[in-house]
C-alpha cells in the first residue's frame, strides 16, 4: 500500500494548479459576483471555458479519437480537484455527466457534433430530470413525449434545471410509455436545443444560487433527438447519476478553505492581543476540520484508484457521497465559528472575512445532502449493498 | 498510488484469519476467561509455529522481514476475533526495539520473541499521567549502575515479560531502560481493566535497570513506541469494528419484530449505514498512518488523525451495535460484549480523541504561526 501520487501525477497537479491561475481572471471574479453568473454563463466564463477546451483540458480523460489524452480516473480526479480548488464554475454535469453518455448512445452525426462542442467548451447542457413532484423518486416523472409523424411532441415541467438560463441544450427525461407496468421502464432521453420555441424558463432564487423552473409546451423534436433506445432512458440516467455522485464531493475546495481560515486566524490579532489561532477552541475546530478532511481526501483517492482498477463498489460510492456532503456542512460551521459573528457578513460588505467565501458556502452547501440522490436513499443503498441487510420494499 | 496489499501480505492476513478464527469459539474463549492468566498459550504457540509472531522480524532474528504494515494485518485479524493473546503489545515493542536498539539487545530478546518462547513489553502509562515522554519515574546512576524508582500502570502481561521497556526521568532528562520484572525491588500488582486483558501496576523501588538510550535517542524510542502502539491498536480496531458492524447486520436481518426483520426498518438500516461510513474512515486513516510508518518520514499528524478516528468510531460503532442488538448485545452468552469492551479499551489507550484533537490543534496553530 502506498497512498501517494507518482512524480508524473504530481507534475500534472502542479500543471493544472498553475494553469488555473490564468483561468481565474479578475474579470471572471467580477462577473461571478452577479448571482446570475455565479455558476457560470457570463461572457468571460464562456471565453475561458472555450480556452480550456482548445487547450485540451476538457477532453483530458477522453479517447484519442476525440482529441483526448486518455487520462486515468486518478488523473481525472487530480484535474477535477484542482479546478474546484481554484473555484472555476466548471460544468461537470455537461463534461463528465452528459458528454460520455451522449458519446456512447448518440449515434447520429448531430449528437457527435454536440459531443465535440462540449469538448471544445462551446456547448453547455442542463439536466432536465427533477419535476415538482419527482425528486428522489425520479422514475415517477410525468413530462411526456408523444410520437408524431414528424418526430416527438413534448409537454411538461421540470424543476431545479440549473444552467438552463444559458445552456445550449437540455438533457431531458420524458415518459414515452405511460402504460408501462414499472414506471422506470417507460422513460426515454432527449437532447433538446434551448432555442426551441416551445421551451421557456423562469428563475428560482435559492438560498445560495439561481436555478430555474423550465417549461415544455408542445416542444417539437425530430426523431434524431431521441438518444439511446426508446423506453430505455433509465439506464442512461443512472449511468450519469453514478458519475455525477463522484464529482459532487471533492477535497480540494475544503482544503483551500481550511488553509485560508487558519492563515487568517494566525494573522489576525484578537481582543486579548494574541492571534486568534491561539485560542484552544479555535485550534480544536481546525483540528476537527483537518481530521475530517483527511478522511475525505483518502476516500476520494481510493475511489479514483478503484475506478482506475475497475472495481468501484456501489456502497462505497454512496458512502463517499453521504460522508462528503455531511462533512461539508459541519466543516463550514466549524470554520464560521472561528470568525464569530463577522462570519455572517456577505462578500460585498465591509468587514467581510475571506471575501465572505465561507458565508456563501454555508448558503450553497446544504444542497448536497439531498441533491444528487438524497442521503436517506444513499444510506438505504449502503445497508443493502454494503451490509446485505434486507430492504422493506 | 496503490490501496492494495501484495500477495505475500494477503497470505499472512489469510493465515492469521484462519488460525484466529479456528481457536476463538465461544467455548474456547470462556475456558480462557476462567483461567487466572487469561492467556491462550496454545494459540500463542500455534502463531509462533506459523511464523506469525515473526512476520516483522528481520531474518537475522528468526523472522521473515515483511515489515510493520504486514504485522498490522495480523492485528486487524486479531481484532476481528478478540483472541486472548498479547500480540499487539509484545510484537509492537519487539518491532520498535528492532528498529532502535543495539544489535546486542536485539539478539538477546528478539529471536526468543519470534519463536514464542519469551515476551517483552513496554510501560507507557503512569497513574494520572498519559504522557510517556514526561515520566514521573526517576532513574539514578551510581557506581553500582542504574536504579529506578517509580510506578508504571496498566502494563499488559507484565508478569509474563522477560523484560519491560521503561521510560524514566534522569538528571539529564528522559532516558529509556530495560527492567526485568522479576528483579529485586520490583513489585507487580494485578489490575483488572475493561477489556479483561491481564495488566499490572509495576512499582520499582531502587530496582536495577539497564540503560537502553538517553538524550535524543530516548525521545525517539519513546515516541516510536507510542506511535507504533497507537497504529497497532488502530489496526486492531479495524477488524474489531468491522466485525461488530457485520454481526449487527446479520442479527438485525434475522431478528423479527412486528412480523418483519428489524433490519427492514430504515431507522435500523441507517444507523448500520453510518457504522459502514465510520469504519471506512477509520480504515483509510489507519492504512495511511501505517503505510507512512512503514515508509518513514513525518508520521505525527497521520497517526494522531487515525487515533482520533479510532476513538470516535470505536465508541459510535460499539454503542450502535449494542443498541441494535437489544438485550442480546449485553448478554455474556453472546459474543458481542467482548468486542464492545475492547472498543472502549482501545479508545482510551494511547491517547483519547479529545486530547489528541487538542494536540493536533496546537500543532496546526504552531505551523500556521510559523508560516
Amino acid at each position: 500500500m502506498k497512498i501517494e501520487f507518482t512524480p508524473e501525477q504530481l507534475n500534472l497537479q502542479r500543471e493544472v494548479r498553475e494553469y488555473m491561475k490564468q483561468i481565474m481572471t479578475p474579470a471572471l471574479a467580477l462577473e461571478m459576483k452577479d448571482p446570475e453568473y455565479f455558476e457560470g454563463g457570463g461572457p468571460e466564463f464562456r471565453r475561458l471555458l472555450k480556452k480550456m477546451g482548445s487547450d485540451g483540458w476538457i477532453a483530458l480523460s477522453w479517447p484519442k479519437e476525440y482529441g483526448g489524452r486518455e487520462a486515468s480516473p486518478i488523473e481525472q480526479y487530480i484535474f477535477t480537484d484542482e479546478v474546484m480548488r481554484a473555484g472555476f464554475p466548471y460544468p461537470f454535469l455537461t463534461t463528465d455527466g452528459v458528454g460520455p453518455v451522449l458519446a456512447e448512445y448518440g449515434n447520429d452525426e448531430k449528437s457527435q457534433a454536440v459531443v465535440r462542442g462540449i469538448l471544445k467548451g462551446e456547448v453547455i447542457v442542463a439536466i432536465g430530470y427533477s419535476e415538482p413532484s419527482a425528486g428522489t423518486d425520479l422514475a415517477s416523472l410525468t413530462t411526456k413525449a408523444e410520437k408524431t409523424d414528424e418526430g416527438w411532441l413534448i409537454n411538461g415541467q421540470k424543476m431545479w434545471t440549473s444552467l438552463a438560463n444559458y445552456a445550449d441544450y437540455v438533457w431531458l427525461a420524458a415518459r414515452t410509455d405511460p402504460e408501462s407496468a414499472k414506471p422506470h421502464k417507460g422513460l426515454s432521453m432527449f437532447l433538446m436545443p434551448t432555442d426551441n420555441p416551445g421551451f421557456s424558463f423562469t428563475p428560482v432564487h435559492t438560498l445560495g444560487v439561481r436555478t430555474n423552473a423550465t417549461y415544455y409546451q408542445d416542444v417539437k423534436l425530430p426523431d434524431s433527438a431521441l438518444i439511446g433506445e426508446l423506453n430505455n432512458g433509465w439506464r442512461l440516467i443512472t449511468g450519469q447519476l453514478n458519475r455525477e455522485r463522484l464529482s459532487l464531493v471533492n477535497y480540494g475546495p475544503i482544503d483551500a478553505l481550511y488553509k485560508e481560515t487558519a492563515q487568517w486566524a494566525a494573522q489576525t490579532i484578537g481582543s486579548d492581543g494574541e492571534p486568534i489561532i491561539s485560542q484552544p477552541w479555535v485550534q480544536a475546530n481546525l483540528a476537527k476540520v483537518k481530521t475530517g478532511a483527511e478522511a475525505l481526501r483518502l476516500i476520494c483517492l481510493k475511489q479514483a484508484w478503484s475506478m482506475t482498477n475497475g472495481d468501484l463498489e456501489m456502497a462505497d460510492a454512496s458512502a463517499a457521497k453521504v460522508y462528503g456532503s455531511e462533512f461539508f456542512v459541519e466543516c463550514y460551521r466549524s470554520l464560521l465559528e472561528i470568525m464569530g459573528q463577522a462570519g455572517t457578513l456577505h462578500r460585498d460588505s465591509g468587514g467581510a472575512i475571506l471575501q465572505g467565501k465561507i458565508e456563501l458556502r454555508y448558503r450553497v452547501g446544504s444542497v448536497l445532502t439531498f441533491g444528487g440522490g438524497t442521503n436517506e436513499v444513499q444510506r438505504d443503498i449502503i445497508s443493502a449493498a454494503g451490509l446485505w441487510m434486507p430492504r422493506s420494499r | 498510488m496503490d490501496f492494495s496489499y501484495s500477495p505475500e501480505q494477503l497470505e499472512v492476513k489469510d493465515l492469521a484469519a484462519k488460525i484466529f478464527a479456528d481457536q476463538t469459539s465461544q467455548q474456547r474463549l470462556r475456558e480462557i476467561d476462567a483461567q487466572q492468566d487469561k492467556f491462550d498459550s496454545k494459540l500463542w504457540h500455534d502463531l509462533a509455529q506459523a511464523g506469525l509472531l515473526a512476520v516483522a522480524m528481520e531474518e537475522k532474528h528468526g523472522g521473515s522481514g515483511l515489515g510493520f504494515e504486514t504485522l498490522t494485518l495480523v492485528f486487524e485479524e486479531l481484532g476481528r476475533t478478540v483472541a486472548p493473546v498479547p500480540a499487539v503489545p509484545v510484537l509492537t515493542t519487539a518491532y520498535v526495539l528492532q528498529k532502535y536498539a543495539s544489535a546486542d539487545v536485539c539478539q538477546r530478546y528478539l529471536p526468543a520473541v519470534a519463536n514464542g518462547q519469551k515476551m517483552i513489553g513496554a510501560a507507557l502509562l503512569e497513574p494520572a499521567n498519559d504522557s510517556a515522554v514526561n515520566p514521573q519515574a526517576q532513574a539514578h546512576y551510581s557506581d553500582q549502575g542504574w536504579t529506578l524508582n517509580g510506578v508504571k500502570s496498566a502494563v499488559p502481561f507484565a508478569a509474563s515479560c522477560e523484560v519491560i521497556i521503561v521510560p524514566a526521568n534522569t538528571d539529564d532528562g528522559l532516558a529509556v531502560f530495560l527492567l526485568k520484572p522479576n528483579s529485586d525491588g520490583v513489585m507487580l500488582e494485578s489490575q483488572i481493566c475493561t477489556a479483561g486483558e491481564p495488566q499490572y501496576l509495576v512499582t520499582a523501588d531502587n530496582a536495577k535497570v539497564e540503560l537502553l538510550a538517553d538524550g535524543d535517542a530516548a525521545v525517539l524510542i519513546v515516541s516510536a513506541l507510542v506511535e507504533h502502539m497507537s497504529a497497532a491498536l488502530c489496526a486492531m480496531a479495524i477488524g474489531l469494528t468491522d466485525k461488530m458492524m457485520r454481526m449487527t447486520a446479520s442479527y438485525t436481518s434475522e431478528r423479527e419484530q412486528f412480523g418483519v426483520p428489524v433490519a427492514t426498518f430504515q431507522a435500523v438500516g441507517h444507523r448500520a449505514a453510518d457504522c459502514y461510513i465510520d469504519v471506512e474512515c477509520l480504515r483509510l486513516t489507519t492504512h495511511q498512518a501505517v503505510s507512512l510508518l512503514e515508509q518513514g518520514g513525518d508520521t505525527t499528524e497521520a497517526v494522531m488523525i487515525a487515533k482520533i478516528w479510532v476513538g470516535d468510531v470505536c465508541h459510535r460503532v460499539s454503542q450502535a451495535a449494542q443498541h441494535l442488538h437489544g438485550g442480546v448485545g449485553i448478554d455474556r452468552d453472546y459474543e458481542l460484549f467482548r468486542y464492545c469492551l475492547w472498543a472502549r479499551q482501545i479508545e482510551l489507550t494511547c491517547g483519547t480523541s479529545s486530547a489528541l484533537t487538542q494536540r493536533l490543534g496546537q500543532k496546526i496553530a504552531a505551523d500556521f504561526l510559523a508560516a
